[in-house]
């Protein structure tokens, strides 16, 4: 009994991890078919690299995405940044309700932000396209820039403000020479989550899109109607293996933080 | 109220003057309560000044607003003879010492060094020179281009006193700054610091718990409690002279015993202490009745047996005996349950009486502080 227990453990762990990876790993294995199925094995090729590469689709997709993933990034990263700072060094009245409010995109449906951001637009008069694109991925990151460098801001020593005050540095030196530079690697990693939150969003890219701002997963998606080839399987191998070099930035910087003694 | 310290003949100029200084914290309509209370001082150019108390007395409030961390509720702060009251703490000629450091952690030490220097604008080229001749004058010029993480503690410390000093400020806060260190750095510290008081002329302004701490390093200390100054003055004049009980009792260890005026002629005072009566000179304003604390050091104290010895006696039952090294110290209980320590210093004295056993300690009359706050 206690070695069935004992098992159990283990192989649920690992029922889990197939559940998880054999999807992708599947998906990947065929991104390499010679053929043009994608559950038939017909031989090793990297032909379906190079027609994804080449896709008109794909690459006008690639390219909203990675312009609407820099700036909003961009964007969010400093909203978020400013929002944490105000919260962590700043006392001001309704700070909890702030907070709450910055970060309520993260719990609120995506779906219902992305109702709601369509029918601004087109009560504002706003034409569809990379504005409305860049600011609906803004509203939806906004809280985890918020939340990564709350938390980098927090875990300063609010003496070293001081310590500066006191060598004579006024409010702009000290943001400069000893704030940013210590909050630079949460930035960045903020930076990172927010361009790739961007780069996979889909809900609200759905709605806010324009004719000729379709962002790469919309564009992926019109293509499974017209028929499944080893093309979309190529591109989503090369998109996971952008977003695992991305992730592994972001959490070895994560993890170089807190480890770090205080 | 602290009683007036006489300046000293031909009293230097004044560094900084603190009029009327209150802070308040956790001010409602009804009821504030402050951190530092109607503090009225003045701290001499070139004074190794100390704000001594336990914790929570208003000593590092005191130091906050000289800084200009912290603004005084009311009231008015002068550095050099100049109102500061308002100014931002980066516009004070004055530099601090964190408790704990506060390095910059993502500069090197010759970069923290220089900060000062760098945010005002001072050519790189004499930034280089400062920096280094202040690390030397901490012994740390080896350690420029490390960071403050590979340092030790004692080792920060220094860094931490160069990049204070580097900027030549006319007053150097020290905010408990050796409290990290273990025992023997912390002497070693304590020296260091004093000699670079004296070498240098500046006026340090020392925050500490540690009542042995202010009475090596400092010229004059202030004793602190509930955000009032209880006494001002020099390291001997606060341990023999202590102005009120508190006092007393934080400096050094002190038997404090209640007793009760019972008659007085001219300047002489009888007193009834414990169930032993007595007579002391004093020209305190004292009348049959009146209560009052008498203030005897343990070391002051000696085991008597017979009439030989010091006239004034405390008799009751030996109820400890601690063993310190080259001393014991012993617990009297006496009639009225309270107690006296006498400190004595171990001999073959066969007089001393067993844990238990009734005994008499004695002590010379000048040894008695009569406090009457």
């Amino acid at each position: 009994m206690r070695k069935m227990l004992a098992l159990y453990v283990p192989a649920a762990t690992l029922l889990g991890y197939v559940f998880l990876f054999a999807p992708l790993l599947v998906l990947v294995i065929y991104a390499f078919n010679g053929g043009r199925s994608t559950v038939v094995w017909e031989g090793f090729s990297l032909a379906w690299f190079a027609e994804a590469l080449v896709d008109r689709g794909l690459r006008a997709g690639l390219q909203v995405s990675v312009i609407v993933a820099i700036a909003s990034a961009v964007l969010a990263t400093a909203i978020g940044t400013s929002a944490a700072l105000a919260v962590v060094k700043r006392p001001f009245a309704g700070k909890n309700l702030f907070s709450t409010l910055v970060i309520a995109p993260l719990v609120l449906p995506e779906i219902v932000l992305a109702v709601g951001l369509l029918v601004a637009t087109v009560w504002t008069g706003v034409p569809l396209g990379y504005g409305t694109l860049i600011a609906g991925h803004v509203l939806v990151s906004i809280p985890f820039s918020f939340l990564i460098v709350r938390a980098a801001a927090s875990g300063l020593d609010p003496r070293l403000d001081e310590a500066a005050a006191d060598l004579g540095a006024n409010g702009r030196q000290i943001f400069v020479r000893v704030t940013l530079p210590l909050l630079l690697p949460a930035i960045l990693s903020a930076f990172l989550l927010c361009a790739v939150i961007s780069f996979d969003n889909f809900v609200v890219s759905t709605f806010v899109s324009g004719v000729g701002s379709t962002p790469l997963p919309i564009q992926i998606y019109a293509m499974l109607k017209t028929g499944l080839t080893p093309k979309i399987n190529a591109l989503g191998a090369m998109l996971i293996a952008v977003n695992v070099l991305v992730i592994l930035v972001v959490m070895g910087r994560y993890l170089k933080t807190i480890r770090k003694p205080s | 109220m602290p009683p007036d310290t006489p300046e000293p003949a031909g009293a230097s100029r004044v560094a900084i003057e603190l009029i009327d200084i209150r802070k308040a914290f956790g001010a409602s309509d009804d009821q504030t309560t402050y951190a530092v209370d109607r503090m009225n001082l003045k701290i001499r150019a070139g004074e190794f000044f100390t704000f001594l108390g336990p914790s929570g007395c208003g000593k590092t409030t005191t130091l906050r607003m000289i800084a200009g961390f912290e603004e005084p509720t009311s009231g008015r702060l002068l550095l050099d003879g100049k109102e500061v009251t308002g100014v931002p703490a980066h516009q004070r000629n004055v530099n601090t010492v964190f408790q704990s450091y506060a390095l910059f952690p993502h500069l090197n030490v010759g970069e923290n060094v220089g900060f000062g220097l760098s945010v005002k604008g001072v050519a790189k080229e004499e930034i280089r020179q400062r920096v280094k001749a202040a690390l030397e004058s901490v012994h740390m010029a080896h350690a420029i281009v490390r960071k403050p993480s590979a340092l030790s503690g004692g080792q920060q410390q220094r860094v931490a006193l160069a990049r204070a000093l580097v900027n030549r400020p006319s007053v150097l806060l020290l905010d408990e700054p050796f409290g990290a260190l273990d025992l023997k750095l912390r002497r070693e510290m304590q020296m260091e610091v004093k000699e670079m008081q004296r070498r240098l002329g500046i006026t340090f302004i020392f925050v500490t718990h540690d009542q042995e701490e202010a009475l090596t390093m400092s010229d004059r200390i202030a004793v602190m409690s509930n955000g009032v100054i209880q006494q001002v003055g020099g390291p001997v004049e606060i341990y023999e002279q202590p102005a009120n009980r508190f006092t007393a009792g934080f400096i050094g260890d002190m038997n404090l015993v209640e007793a009760r005026v019972t008659g007085r002629s001219g300047d002489r005072l009888a007193l009834d202490a414990a169930g032993s009566r007595f007579d002391l000179q004093s020209d305190l304003a004292l009348q049959p009745g009146d209560r009052c604390t008498l203030a005897i050091r343990p070391e002051a104290l000696h085991f008597v047996d017979g009439d030989a010895g010091p006239p004034i006696r405390f008799s009751g039952t030996l109820s400890e005996a601690v063993y310190i090294g080259t001393d014991t110290v012993y617990g009297l209980a006496l009639a009225d349950d309270s107690r006296l320590q006498a400190r004595v210093r171990n001999s073959r004295d066969r007089s001393i009486p067993q844990t238990g056993e009734p005994g008499v300690v004695a002590c010379a009359p000048s040894a008695i502080r009569i406090l009457t706050q």
